[in-house]
């Protein structure tokens, strides 16, 4: 849990690079203006946490999932914040598999005839 | 009150990396849930989505701020000015509460008198407490 309430702090230059990337590149931030920036990422990330974790509760599921954030982004009036996150998860999803699919063939390579046997042996459990 | 034009996000193009610590959103995420487990994905997500909101409240302050009086520095009171015309921000009412100062609380009640409201006994005594 958290033991201070620095831990709930984002880095300083991570955010200061994000809010830079989204302004002209004239433009400066004061620094009050940034530090209150970072505190309201936090909240925000607290605010949607419980509210999807409410509503998947309301579902009667016990943890959150992806499907429960974006819908409540999207009632909590962020809807524009959904299809570009949903194209990110799209892209971290496919490389979860990719990096899944390379462990399982170099374990395959390593026992491809053990691998074969069983996967042989899967498909037929399947089938029946 | 005016209502914010929708920002459309800053175009970036969709990416698994995340700039923001996943372990610090994880803590973030812990100290308001009440069940222990987060799955990757979803840890991902909210990743992604805190960032969005920085460069969504970064860029809709600055738009909202310099569309009338020139200027380049984001200030803090374009955040709570933000904040405090944005529906889908009054969750950040009390994080980024607006500063008010003596001569703007004045004018606020010179206005408000001006639009008809008769109680203006309070200015001498209310403005002190601010400053």
């Amino acid at each position: 849990m958290v033991e201070r309430i620095e831990d709930l702090n984002l880095p300083n230059a991570v955010i200061a690079r994000l809010i830079k990337e989204s302004l002209p590149e004239s433009a400066s931030v004061s620094k009050e203006a940034r530090a209150a920036i970072a505190r309201a990422a936090s909240v925000f990330a607290i605010f949607v946490t419980s509210s999807s974790t409410a509503l998947a509760h309301k579902q009667n599921h016990k943890t959150i999932t992806a499907k429960d954030i974006l819908q409540t982004l999207t009632e909590l009036d962020f809807e524009s914040f959904v299809p570009s996150l949903m194209q990110d998860l799209e892209v971290y999803r496919k490389m979860v598999k990719d990096k899944k699919e390379s462990k399982a063939s170099k374990k395959d390579s390593s026992v491809a005839e053990n691998a074969n046997a069983s996967a042989t042996a899967a498909a037929e459990e399947a089938a029946e | 009150m005016v209502e914010p034009k929708t920002q459309p996000p800053v175009e970036r193009p969709p990416s698994a990396e995340t700039f923001l610590p996943l372990s610090r959103v994880r803590t973030i995420m812990k100290s308001s849930m009440d069940t222990g487990l987060i799955t990757n994905e979803v840890l991902f997500l909210m990743t992604k989505c805190t960032e969005l909101f920085v460069r969504h409240l970064a860029g809709a302050a600055y738009t909202e701020a310099f569309r009338q009086q020139p200027g380049e520095t984001l200030k803090y009171e374009h955040l709570s000015q933000l904040v405090n015309k944005s529906k889908n921000l009054e969750f950040l009412l009390q994080i980024v509460p607006e500063k008010i100062r003596v001569h703007e609380f004045k004018e606020m009640l010179r206005l408000n008198r001006s639009a008809g409201s008769d109680d203006d006994d309070e200015s001498e005594s209310g403005s002190e407490s601010d400053e």
